[in-house]
């Protein structure tokens, strides 16, 4: 009786065995560094790179930014430990952002501040918790390649997010890249840097900011890709993407062009620049779907629903915003500077026109396209010169502009519902920066031909619905 | 007794994993599995009120056949350009059954009732894969209950035909890509189904050595009247997708035509070969419709396509003894789902399968079959960007073994 239950014991394992073994297979081609060395990786860029996300810098962003995606597919193929400046868990929300806290009756998202946990260790000026540990994740969010050899950046009057990185307030963002690279040992790097060269204006609608200057770019661009690859480090740099695709500028404008359609009101009086001087808006030209070119901005969709009527709510925001001290006597100020009469009809009247801030008009467009193309072409041509991978961000948003399905998941540059931009419309989503990661893991693959392997994507959140 | 087996199987034992083509399970006796599912062109007993009505006159006593299959199945997948995104289909045990039973009411006129399950499909994913916005969990049902009438014209000629009334349900489950802070949207489709058809055939032993025959199992819509549509998801966007939403679906069973041939070269061996066609391009589209708009639509759709397909079977039998029969089978089935269209749902490819049987008589009245098929789908990778499927590579096996107890009168 003992023999038979061994028996058919054993017999019973044995056909375990060959059913489990007969599990079916499928050969993947094994993952390989192909010519790079991805020991030592650095990422250096600004907010795209630190993982910024719904308007600020936090935590969750930072775990999921494209630099730990891409350390973490490195690290199939010989990729080493991958450190960023990390808020801590106790200052998980770092320095506040966005969330979506509900829809308007209209379907317009509401967003709130998320204001605890911060790592803020000075309001004002605005300071954040110090990080001065080496680190790999260079990114700081705001910077632009025309801010890299300026002294004092690093200093409490300088960019809050680089102050928070370096101990020496006269260090410039070069030289802390050239500290950490050296630190670091580095043999592979990406930088994708650029974007704010022309994002801060255009954010600003022209209104503030300026774009930076060709030359300055070139010879900073250049300073900065000699630092990265002075040890025959190879790397990846990608390309600004065109910035009137992203949904802060294409998110408001077809909501006020069917209101104005429907009052059949034939266009809009606006500011451009920075000075008193009107432009005039077509109602047809304004962009949607089926056509026109002028763009709104996302911070623009508070004062839409007052277009056609009277008062100065944007003035008067704008006032406290920037002189908390004394509100009524900036108000004062911009009534004359820029010759506003609160009493005429907002946005569509000579007298109260549509800020220059919350508008994106023509004029202002092909200074960025011009801008855009001319970085793009430094960009192209300085990794030519050192035979880098190129990720070109720029051809990539522009093809995605329709929208494309992966996973059984649509996606398109739409606010909210696009899935790959966050809720300030700029940065994109976990998700967002996951697809971005793969684009590069593709790029990196045909350059050094490498086979690492793509992360999925689908494990990055999108937007957060309450 | 028989309605009590009836109930214990129906509620118990439902239909299988599609180890066939698309969602097809020819799984309809375990003596016809054995050797590779052939039938149609012989007497294959009580089966052949699936198999061939035609030849269901020319069996010897009247007779019950009670049997079932258990399929264990496993689908590998890849992502596409990967090594490391990988996925398993652990699918649960699929159980097809049947029940035949024929009375011969005389020497020429035999009656029967049919209980099998020639469709469904249970496949499992689970809620983390990459693909879980297409699919997590789908299984689909269909019970055919046929009755049956055959008529031998001469011991060379026999015609029969079968009314076919089909219940069966649906249940699809699949994630929404709407986060919240407790996770993912799910929506759940839950309905039941049913619909009617015929089986019909014509058998032909124009000599000892020979037999030929022909069969007809029309196609069956699968109507879901009235399903239920259930959706987890945020708060905030509740409102587009109601609660006491509900779904009409219709899902084809595929008409099949086959044509047999059995050989006896001696009494102890026969050997069957069967072609089968099977008009899967009744499968268009898979499309739900809702009963108030869900997510700003009131239906959803997905292009199928599938295209006909042919199956090739040969088998054999070889009786060591009165008692004691062996059988030895081998089929081909081509994949009815073409490039672009391949789904979670049914990662189909084209099959071969392997079987071996064995038949044994306890006594003069009772004998037992038991089969062993082994299917092998090819190894296929598909963008599956026509079908909104989940691109990548897939590859499935299954191993099913089956028993059937066989009652003479």
């Amino acid at each position: 009786m003992k023999n038979f239950f061994y028996r058919s014991g054993a017999l019973a394992l044995f056909a375990g065995v060959l059913l489990t073994s007969c599990d079916p297979e499928i050969d993947a081609p094994a993952a390989s560094a192909g010519n790079a060395t991805f020991t030592s990786y650095i990422a250096v860029g600004n907010s795209l790179t630190a993982g910024y996300g719904d308007g600020g810098l936090y935590r969750e962003g930072q775990l999921n930014s494209f630099p730990a995606i891409l350390a973490q597919q490195f690290s199939t193929v010989g990729g080493g430990e991958f450190t960023q400046p990390l808020f801590s868990e106790e200052q998980r929300n770092g320095s506040g952002y966005l969330r979506l806290t509900g829809f308007t009756a209209q379907g317009s998202p509401i967003t709130a501040n998320e204001t605890s946990a911060l790592g803020i260790r000075s309001a004002s000026p605005r300071l954040y918790t110090k990080y001065t540990d080496n680190t790999r994740n260079l990114g700081v969010p705001g910077i632009r390649v025309a801010d890299i050899k300026t002294v004092g950046y690093g200093s409490t009057q300088g960019n809050p997010f680089f102050e928070r990185l370096t101990n020496n307030p006269l260090q410039t963002y070069l030289q802390y890249v050239e500290t950490q690279a050296q630190a670091a040992n580095h043999t592979f790097f990406s930088n994708w840097l650029g974007n704010n060269d022309v994002l801060g204006y255009a954010t600003a609608g022209g209104f503030s900011g300026t774009l930076t200057d060709v030359d300055l770019f070139t010879e900073n661009y250049s300073d900065l890709i000699d630092v990265l690859t002075a040890d025959n480090a190879e790397g990846i740099v990608a390309t600004i993407p065109d910035v009137t695709g992203i949904p802060f500028f294409t998110t408001v404008g077809p909501g006020i062009k069917a209101t104005l359609t429907a009052a059949k009101a034939q266009g809009m009086v606006a500011l451009t620049g920075n000075g008193p001087s009107r432009t005039l808006v077509a109602t047809t030209g304004i962009r949607d779907a089926a056509g026109g070119t002028a763009l709104f901005t996302l911070t623009g969709a508070a004062y839409a629903p007052l277009i056609g009527r009277p008062g100065g709510k944007y003035w008067r925001d704008l006032a406290r915003q920037t002189s908390p001290a004394n509100p009524a006597a900036a108000m004062e100020q911009f009534i004359t500077t820029y010759q506003i009469d609160t009493t005429q009809a907002f946005g569509v009247s000579v007298g109260n026109p549509w800020p220059s801030a919350l508008l994106l008009d023509d004029a202002e467009q092909a200074a960025v396209q011009t801008a855009t193309t001319n970085f793009n072409n430094v960009i192209k041509a300085e990794a030519s010169a050192h035979n880098l991978a190129v990720w070109d961000a720029n051809a990539y948003f522009r093809n995605i502009q329709t929208g494309f399905t992966r996973n059984g998941v649509a996606y398109s540059p739409a606010f909210i519902t696009g899935n790959l931009f966050s809720l300030d419309g700029i940065h994109p989503t976990p998700r967002g920066y996951a697809i971005i990661a793969n684009e590069m893991i593709a790029v990196i693959n045909a350059k050094y031909n490498a086979n690492i392997p793509p992360v999925d994507e689908t494990q990055y959140r999108a937007v957060i619905f309450p | 007794m028989k309605s009590k087996l009836l109930a214990l199987l129906g509620g118990t034992l439902l239909s299988g994993v599609a180890m066939a083509g698309g969602y097809q399970v020819n799984l309809a006796s375990q003596r016809q599995i054995g050797m590779g599912h052939t039938g149609t062109g012989i007497v294959t007993g009580t089966s052949s009120i699936f198999f061939n009505p035609g030849a269901l006159s020319h069996i010897r006593e009247s007779g019950v056949s009670v049997g079932a299959s258990g399929i264990l199945s496993k689908i590998a997948y890849l992502a596409p350009e990967q090594n490391s995104i990988t996925a398993e289909a652990d699918n649960p045990v699929g159980t097809p059954f049947h029940v035949y039973g024929a009375y011969k009411v005389d020497s020429l006129l035999t009656v029967g009732l049919g209980v099998y399950t020639p469709f469904g499909s249970t496949v499992n994913w689970g809620n983390e894969w990459n693909g879980r916005f297409s699919l997590s969990e789908l299984s689909l049902q269909a019970i055919f209950i046929q009755p049956t009438v055959s008529y031998q014209f001469s011991e060379k000629f026999g015609i029969g035909v079968g009314f076919v009334y089909a219940v069966g349900g649906v249940n699809l489950q699949r994630s929404i890509p709407l986060q919240g802070e407790e996770g993912e949207g799910r929506a759940e489709l839950d309905g039941s189904a049913s619909g009617m058809g015929i089986n019909a055939g014509v058998y032909f032993k124009p000599s000892d050595k020979l037999s030929l025959g022909l069969s007809y199992r029309s196609k069956v819509d699968m109507k879901v009247e009235d399903g239920e549509a259930t959706f987890t998801v945020p708060a905030s966007v509740g409102s587009r997708f109601p609660a006491g939403t509900e779904f009409n679906a219709s899902l084809p069973l595929p008409a099949t035509l086959t044509f047999g041939v059995g050989f006896m070269p001696t009494e102890a061996l026969t050997i069957a070969v069967d072609i089968s066609h099977v008009g899967w391009s009744a499968y268009e589209r898979l499309r739900f419709e809702y009963s108030q708009s869900v997510n700003g639509s009131s239906f959803t759709e997905n292009a199928r396509n599938y295209e006909e397909a042919f199956i090739f079977r040969i088998g054999g039998e070889y009786k060591v003894s009165d008692a004691l029969a062996l059988r030895a089978g081998a089929y081909y089935d081509q994949s009815p789902v073409q490039t672009g269209y391949l789904t979670p749902e049914t990662p189909d490819a084209d099959a071969r399968g392997l079987s071996a049987g064995i038949g044994y008589s306890l006594s003069e009245n009772i004998s037992i079959d038991a089969s062993f098929l082994y299917i092998n789908k090819k190894e296929r990778t598909d963008a599956s960007n026509l079908s909104s499927g989940i691109a990548g590579t897939y590859k499935s096996i299954a191993y099913i073994p089956g028993l059937a107890v066989n009652f003479k009168f």
